[in-house]
């Protein structure tokens, strides 16, 4: 009796904490099935209730059983899509409560939504986890739903955007058509992964920007030269006068006839004097006859050159940031090593036995290495003192002997240019013009000799960087750091190469000239424009080099590596595709053309030509000469470390351009900037000719009293700025530590309640027995 | 192109074009590597279904050790025989233009391989020995690994990985988005 009482009061208890319960669901969830399904459970397993927490629910609404099972939930996961995807995907689980509430709504609102909502939600069933045939359904039951008709304004707004989605999709589809190398970017990935398309998409990327830079120059230097009529210089009376206005004419008059096919090669004479360098650019204002049209071209020379810089400085930053950005969201991207290894280690793109092979091969040493290089970090802090003096001292050697490398190549560049300048042109001319057809040796010795400091730089670029790499190995360095160290090391030699061709340019040009003398002796007439040959010739050699080497070198070296029997010939003949190489290759290049841009507008053109051929040139190496690496190549990674290189570099060669526009003079006898003591000066003098209140405003720009708060208040936005990163980064910690904490309660709660929940049915189970007993 | 335009009707096109991530080209195109698998059978009836076996022929699917983990969540009928739309579906998901959301949620039930909408350690398990292929990591690495992987993303220290907490990781792995597309 007492029992059967107990039972009454336990089972209201039941039911008193059942509906405790269920009021509780219904503010986060919909009732009806969660209580069928609650009692399912319960009766199941009583443990098994955490699979039924909203949290974990939420996912399962979205599954397509249920979808199909009950119509009522498509509604509401309908309207639940709604809102979720126009709020951020993040706070999913926060916002999945207001999108019960939004269900639990009277059918009203699902009547008053408009055109526009409906269509938006109509572009929404797309990101929904269902099979196609419920999408369309669910599209023609929105559409076949009542609503309400847009007036007005709303209905314009609205065909807007409809008008404007078409739009985009159109210039999608066209936009697809016209894109460059999508099936050999869909091939490269197929065999080689997103990391190597990565590399890829950025010779792309420099492709554009070639483009980009050609096109400034073309459209405001090369044009109006060629369309305006712009008159030629005071004419000189004699030759021989000393004065300086003279040189022009003594320069154009310099070998005019001297023009074969050689010379092509030479990149001189022939081209001497066209529009490719800088000497065949006018230095007058052009001025139309009614006299209300000017164009001043030594200006446009000096802004076009000066825009090409900063448009490249901003691309740059802007691909840059793009991928910083990107490093900034994975937040402490490296915790998450493991879970991106195995969740994102796997290039869906992949499609042929022998490159899925590589990279189950790949995979599976990158999980090794990561698990080894832990108990690696532990050895390093038990290594002996002796063992680390070793390391120390073989580490020591190491760099001094690659410093001595780099000292070594760049005094060997300077001497073969010093030596080939002086056999070249002092030669050139003391045989004083060959009769022209002729193609005596000399010639030929000629061009060797122009060439030769060309040769000896690429050459070396290609030798000394696989040395460096077999030296590294002597210094036992984790894998990651010995990449990045070859890399900067080889950076450094390319740069020191350029360098030392800069300075034997520099020690030739910056000689003082007289006041009333064209030029000095060693310097040649019009200096920018023998500059500019050098560079295009430094440009085309390197890129004849990669030919060269690719398709007489490597393809022969991977092909005897493919078909011998021999261990040695092997070794010799295969090759990996080394990412960071031919990431300089490109970047290499691109700084030639920063460099060369000022002395030869086209540059651009050949290094759009360039980059053009380049992309066939490596796609043959990648996909013919090598084997798929055993490294990983993170595609987003890759991309920011590519952006890294090109923005040292940039910064390194904009020291040399600067200092050359605001100290050394420019060459009296050609180009546009002739008679300028430099090229700064021209900047001066225009702004001399600005109206009084601009200038006035710009020269308290550059004084103290603005500089000075201007850079406090940069100081105090970067300090604000970082004291927020810093407090964002706390928080995050903080919330971090709650979520777990949250976590571990819900565990404890869990438990208790299953606990409860058993004790309960045991109880009542108990009575049913004993009162089935009595 | 032509003959696969007869097959569709320009309504049914808007169809696709709204509710996937393609436009009413790159249907056509999936639809002609679709009837490429098996040209007879999709020749006769284009919205026939194919079995698995021969959905697994397509290169990326070939390859890829999910891949019938793949045609198994994308299957209408979910036992890995699928239909164009299906198919398609499959196609959208894996496309450039869909968003990290929508890939995590499939990756999501890619990788679930038991089905009870959780990650749990048998499932962790699968997804390395898939990736790793035919060379196994011995236990003890494994059970490292597993460590390894609970510690940086089981947030709530439950010993299985929920949805939320696999979307967290996609949502900070950049490498994700970049390697989970298949280009058509």
């Amino acid at each position: 009796m007492s029992g059967g009482e107990r039972k009454k009061r336990s089972g209201d208890r039941g039911h008193g904490w059942e509906e405790a319960g269920a009021e509780f669901y219904q503010e986060s969830y919909p009732a009806a099935a969660i209580e069928a399904d609650l009692q399912q459970a319960l009766q199941r397993d009583p443990s098994h209730i955490a699979t039924l927490l909203p949290s974990k629910k939420s996912r399962v609404a979205t599954t397509t059983k249920r979808v199909r099972h009950e119509p009522r939930t498509t509604l509401r996961r309908r309207t639940s899509t709604r809102s979720r995807y126009a709020t951020n995907t993040v706070r999913r689980m926060s916002t999945n409560i207001q999108d019960a509430a939004v269900s639990m709504l009277p059918d009203l609102s699902e009547n008053l939504s408009n055109e526009e909502r409906t269509w938006e939600e109509i572009m929404q069933i797309k990101a929904m986890p269902v099979c196609m045939a419920q999408k369309i359904q669910l599209k023609n039951q929105l559409q076949s739903a009542t609503k309400l008709r847009l007036q007005g304004f709303d209905q314009l707004k609205w065909q807007r955007r409809k008008a404007w989605q078409t739009f985009r999709v159109r210039a999608k589809e066209a936009y697809s058509k016209l894109e460059l190398w999508s099936t050999s970017l869909k091939r490269i990935g197929g065999n080689l992964g997103m990391g190597i398309v990565a590399y890829f998409l950025f010779i792309k990327w420099i492709l554009f920007l070639n483009l980009g830079l050609f096109v400034i120059v073309l459209v405001f230097l090369i044009l109006p030269t060629i369309l305006l009529d712009v008159p030629r210089n005071e004419t000189c009376i004699s030759i021989n006068d000393t004065n300086t206005i003279c040189c022009p004419e003594l320069y154009w008059n310099k070998s005019q006839d001297f023009q074969t096919f050689m010379n092509f090669f030479q990149g001189n004479n022939l081209f001497e004097y066209s529009l490719l360098f800088y000497g065949a650019y006018s230095s007058s204002t052009y001025i139309n006859r009614e006299g209300n049209f000017r164009y001043n071209l030594p200006l446009a020379y000096v802004s076009v050159m000066s825009t090409i810089f900063i448009a490249s400085f901003v691309a740059i930053i802007r691909s840059a940031v793009k991928g910083f950005r990107e490093r900034v969201v994975e937040g402490e991207g490296q915790f998450y090593r493991y879970c991106n290894l195995v969740f994102g280690g796997w290039d869906y793109c992949v499609n042929n036995e022998k490159a899925s092979e590589m990279k189950h091969k790949a995979l599976y040493t990158e999980i090794k290495v990561s698990l080894e290089s832990e108990r690696f970090e532990e050895e390093r802090q038990n290594r002996t003192r002796e063992e680390k003096f070793k390391l120390c001292m073989i580490r020591i050697f190491v760099n001094v002997l690659v410093l001595l490398i780099l000292c070594s190549c760049g005094i060997f560049i300077f001497y073969i240019i010093r030596f080939s300048f002086d056999r070249a042109y002092s030669e050139g001319k003391a045989m004083d013009q060959p009769s022209s057809n002729d193609m005596t040796i000399d010639t030929i010795d000629q061009i060797f000799f122009e060439f030769l400091p060309y040769i000896s730089i690429v050459l070396l670029n290609i030798i000394v960087p696989v040395l460096f790499r077999h030296l590294i190995s002597l210094e036992n360095y984790s894998p990651p750091f010995v990449i990045r160290l070859n890399l900067f090391r080889t950076i450094f030699l390319r740069l020191a190469s350029l360098a030392v061709l800069l300075s034997s340019f520099y020690i030739r040009i910056v000689k003082d000239v007289d006041e009333d003398e064209c030029t000095s002796s060693l310097r040649p007439l019009c200096w920018e424009t023998f500059v500019g040959q050098q560079f295009l010739k430094l440009y085309l050699t390197d890129l004849i080099g990669h030919f060269f080497m690719t398709f007489f070198i490597n393809f022969p070296r991977s092909f005897i590596g493919k078909h011998s029997e021999s261990k040695f010939l092997r070794y010799v003949g295969q090759q990996e595709f080394d990412l960071s190489k031919h990431v300089l290759d490109i970047v290499y290049l691109q700084t030639i053309c920063w460099l060369g841009t000022f002395f030869v507008p086209f540059l651009p053109l050949f290094a759009i030509i360039g980059s053009f051929v380049l992309f066939y040139i490596k796609k043959f190496a990648c996909l013919v000469n090598c084997k798929p690496s055993n490294n990983i190549y993170r595609a987003s990674r890759a991309h920011s470390l590519f952006m890294l290189i090109l923005l040292v570099c940039y910064v390194l060669i904009s020291i040399p351009i600067g200092y050359s526009i605001v100290k050394v003079s420019p060459s009296k006898a050609c180009g546009p900037l002739k008679g300028l003591d430099t090229s700064w000066s021209l900047i001066v003098a225009t702004f001399s000719q600005l109206p009084i209140w601009l200038r006035s405003v710009l020269s308290f720009l550059s004084t103290a009293g603005f500089g000075v708060p201007a850079f406090l208040a940069l100081t105090l936005l970067l300090y604000y700025y970082y004291a927020v990163s810093m407090a964002n980064k706390n928080m995050v910690a903080v919330l971090k530590n709650q979520l777990v904490l949250e976590g571990h309660d819900k565990q404890f709660l869990l438990n208790r309640l299953s606990a409860f929940i058993k004790q309960q049915q045991e109880q009542t189970k108990y009575h049913q027995d004993h009162n089935d007993f009595t | 192109m032509g003959a696969g335009k007869s097959q569709f009707t320009e309504e049914e096109l808007q169809d696709y074009q709204d509710l996937t991530y393609f436009t009413k080209k790159e249907v056509l195109y999936a639809h002609q590597k679709f009837k490429a698998l098996a040209p007879e059978k999709v020749g006769h009836n284009r919205n026939a279904k194919l079995p698995m076996s021969k959905i697994l022929q397509y290169p990326e699917l070939r390859v890829n050790p999910f891949g019938d983990r793949i045609c198994k969540v994308f299957s209408s009928s979910q036992d890995g025989d699928c239909t164009f739309e299906d198919f398609l579906d499959m196609m959208s998901v894996f496309s450039d233009a869909a968003p990290k959301a929508v890939k995590a949620e499939h990756a999501f039930r890619i990788f679930d391989f038991d089905g009870d909408d959780m990650l749990g350690i048998g499932d962790l398990r699968q997804v390395v020995d898939r990736l790793t292929g035919s060379q196994r990591l011995n236990e003890g690495d494994m059970q490292q690994l597993i460590q390894y992987l609970l510690e940086e993303a089981d947030l709530d220290d439950d010993g299985s990985l929920s949805f939320a907490e696999f979307e967290h990781i996609i949502e900070k792995s950049s490498d994700f988005s970049k390697t989970f597309r298949i280009h058509l």
